[in-house]
């Protein structure tokens, strides 16, 4: 077991619901996106978001439209389609089960230690 | 000082030093290859290469401001390495299959790399998991124990065993799993030095590959069975190569030693030299080799594409030209054939007769003369190649047919008839003409020519030569035994005189002969003179043995020792000598 690639995995286990997340209240283009993962540390890097975009938006959970931007390439703006927001409500759900779930197993077995 | 290149980032324009530009390929090559197609490969390189362009627009200040190895380092150290590009269930999967994948699709390859001569060696050293040493000192001991064969059995495989050019064959060539960890890492041991050289990978076969060989690995049974199944392919696909390689390499020395070069005297150059058919030998040669050769050539691939799977393929030009090639030789061949076959349509007589000074109450001796120069080989009717008294090449044979015939004129006479095949009738006849043959004849003796030459320029058309001696009724004939071997006894040539009546004096009548001296009449005298006449017999033992069918009768007394079968069979030993009598 590596334990860089167990964290990195932990990582991106929530990161599409991160991402979700991000994009529930306005659309954004892949650099704010980055931001606010980056900020909250929940990314190292950026590169592992482009195929995981590219998978959400295949699912038909995102789509994305094209803006001209000022200095630089032109930017893809992405936005949740109904059902990203639906599978966002459910993930919503699983994860604050799965955070409930998480917070009594590991105290319990620091109660256990003790 | 660097040299800049231009690029095309996302639609914008970027100046940026040369060895920038080879890393930042380097690095959207990896991530190209750490993603399979059917995630969307080119929409997110589009995406990671629009990021790139504007992280690059946010570092330079000017547009002249060229991008240095400085820049790229930074922006990959934001956008992470190849591996960070892997989605989750792809580095599950990584860790379950590298193990597995490593004993699954190791290829034959050639190892140019470590190559003497076209790297066969050690790309079959990497196949079968041994050191490359061992598989050139085989290929040694087998060239020379096959006097030099087994060279074009390594240069089959030169041609058609791939090289291993891309970083995934070279891995593939040791067994070792197609993975972006290992790519990466060959790529620097410096096994590849240009950047282009690795694009070929084909990432999601591997991928799949290491995935069949995780779930086939659950079918034990089944691949047991196959296994044995494909060791038997393999068999007959050695087979058919063995069979088809030595006939190939059977014909190519034919072609080079006979054809080309006529090192070897083999018999056909002689018939091909005499049938003058009207192309020169090496022609027909190549005819040949290309109608025979072409076929098993095919054989050989069929044989190799069952050894080696990845086998690369000759190309539809090829094996087209090779077919047309085949195919333009069976039409020369047959064209060469049917001419030769019009060449001989006609056929030609000529007929000289001479008269013969024998009358009916003459006897004549008739014998053949033999030439040890011209004498017959194994084969009567061949005609054979040779350098006569002034070096000229001639070609004789010993086809001389010999009849005897009777005749109601006062003096016997001889005809010789000679025939040859030619493309016209007056063709045929000029040839026959030009048969030289001879007789002789002295005192009462008559001597025929048991050869007869022609000249190499009128070729082999059939040449013929047939004696009819007529002899006048009354006359007799003593025939030496040498010419039993020419004496054709065949009603169709009207012949009277027949087998075994050679050596004995024979009184000619019409249509027959008789026989004066033969031994039949010979031996009915002495059984009648000395057998039965038992008044002379002193101090006698007889024995009489066998059964009823074999009855052998056997005499001894002071005259000798007579042993009789029947009438014709006997044995007699007297002081005279020795006398067997057979029928």
């Amino acid at each position: 077991m590596n334990i860089e690639n167990t964290k990195a995995q932990m990582r991106k286990g929530v990161l599409e619901y991160c991402i979700l997340s991000v994009l529930r209240d306005n659309d954004a283009y892949v650099a704010e996106i980055l931001e606010t993962l980056k900020d909250a540390k929940l990314l190292v890097v950026e590169g592992t978001i482009y195929p995981l975009l590219t998978r959400l938006k295949n699912a038909g959970l995102l789509n994305y439209r094209w803006e001209e931007s000022t200095g630089g390439p032109p930017r893809k703006y992405y936005g949740l389609t109904d059902t990203g927001k639906d599978f966002l409500k459910e993930l919503t759900h699983t994860w604050d089960e799965l955070q409930t779930a998480v917070a009594i197993v590991t105290t319990q077995k620091n109660k256990n230690h003790e | 000082m660097n040299k800049t290149v231009n690029i095309n980032l996302a639609g914008i324009f970027f100046h940026i030093d040369e060895d920038a530009f080879t890393k930042l390929q380097h690095y959207l090559d990896a991530i190209k290859r750490s993603l399979s197609s059917s995630q969307g490969q080119e929409e997110i390189i589009a995406d990671i290469e629009a990021r790139i362009a504007e992280l690059f627009s946010e570092k330079t200040k000017t547009d002249r401001q060229v991008i240095s190895i400085r820049e790229v380092e930074e922006v990959i150290a934001i956008m992470g390495q190849p591996e960070d590009y892997m989605l989750d269930e792809e580095i599950f999967e990584d860790e379950t299959t590298y193990a597995r994948s490593k004993t699954n699709g190791k290829q034959l390859f050639r190892d140019t790399d470590h190559s003497y001569v076209g790297g066969v060696s050690s790309g079959l050293g990497h196949y079968l998991g041994i050191q490359a040493i061992w598989v050139r000192l085989l290929w040694i001991i087998l060239t020379l124990a096959s006097s030099g064969a087994f060279i074009l059995i390594y240069i089959a495989l030169w041609i058609f065993v791939p090289e291993a050019k891309t970083t995934a064959d070279k891995l593939s060539m040791r067994g070792e799993a197609v993975n972006i960890t290992n790519i990466e890492r060959k790529i620097r041991e410096g096994f590849d030095d240009v950047s282009g050289k690795v694009r070929s990978v084909d990432y999601e076969k591997y991928g799949n590959q290491a995935r069949t060989g995780a779930s086939s690995a659950a079918k034990g049974v089944g691949s047991g069975i196959f296994f044995l199944l494909n060791i038997f392919v393999k068999l007959i696909g050695i087979l058919i190569l063995l069979i088809a390689g030595t006939t190939l390499i059977g014909l190519f020395i034919a072609l080079f030693t006979v054809g080309t070069f006529g090192i070897i005297d083999a018999p056909w150059t002689d018939y091909i030299e005499m049938a003058g058919i009207g192309a020169p030998l090496w022609t027909i040669s190549l005819l040949t080799f290309f109608a025979v050769g072409i076929p098993f050539f095919f054989l050989f691939i069929l044989g190799l594409k069952i050894l080696v799977r990845k086998l690369k393929s000759i190309g539809t030009p090829a094996k087209l030209v090779l077919l047309g090639l085949w195919l333009l030789s069976i039409i020369g061949l047959a064209v060469l054939g049917i001419k030769q076959a019009t060449l001989r349509a006609f056929e030609g007589e000529v007929v000289t007769t001479e008269i013969l000074p024998i009358t009916s109450q003459d006897t004549l001796y008739l014998a053949m003369k033999y030439n040890p120069d011209y004498s017959s080989g194994a084969y009567k009717t061949d005609l054979k190649l040779k350098f006569d008294e002034k070096d000229n090449k001639i070609m004789y044979s010993t086809d001389v047919r010999l009849v005897v015939k009777s005749t109601k004129d006062s003096t016997g006479r001889i005809e010789i008839i000679k025939t040859a095949d030619g493309s016209d009738y007056k063709d045929a006849k000029q040839r026959a003409e030009n048969i030289r043959y001879n007789t002789s004849f002295l005192g009462n003796e008559l001597f025929l020519d048991s050869y007869f030459t022609a000249n190499l320029n009128d070729h082999y058309r059939d040449q013929e030569v047939r004696v009819v001696v007529y002899l006048p009724e009354g006359s007799t004939l003593y025939a030496d035994e040498n010419i039993s071997s020419f004496n054709r006894s065949s009603d169709y040539y009207g012949n009277i005189l027949n087998y075994d009546q050679e050596g004995n004096y024979l009184k000619i009548s019409e249509n027959s002969t008789l026989c004066e001296s033969c031994p039949q009449t010979e031996s009915d005298n002495w059984d009648e003179d000395s057998w039965d006449n038992e008044d002379e017999f002193d101090g006698t033992i007889d024995f009489e043995g066998g059964d009823s069918t074999d009855n052998v009768k056997i005499r001894i007394n002071g005259k000798g020792i007579n042993i009789n079968k029947d009438e014709t069979n006997k044995i007699r030993i007297s002081r005279d000598g020795i006398e067997i009598q057979k029928n």
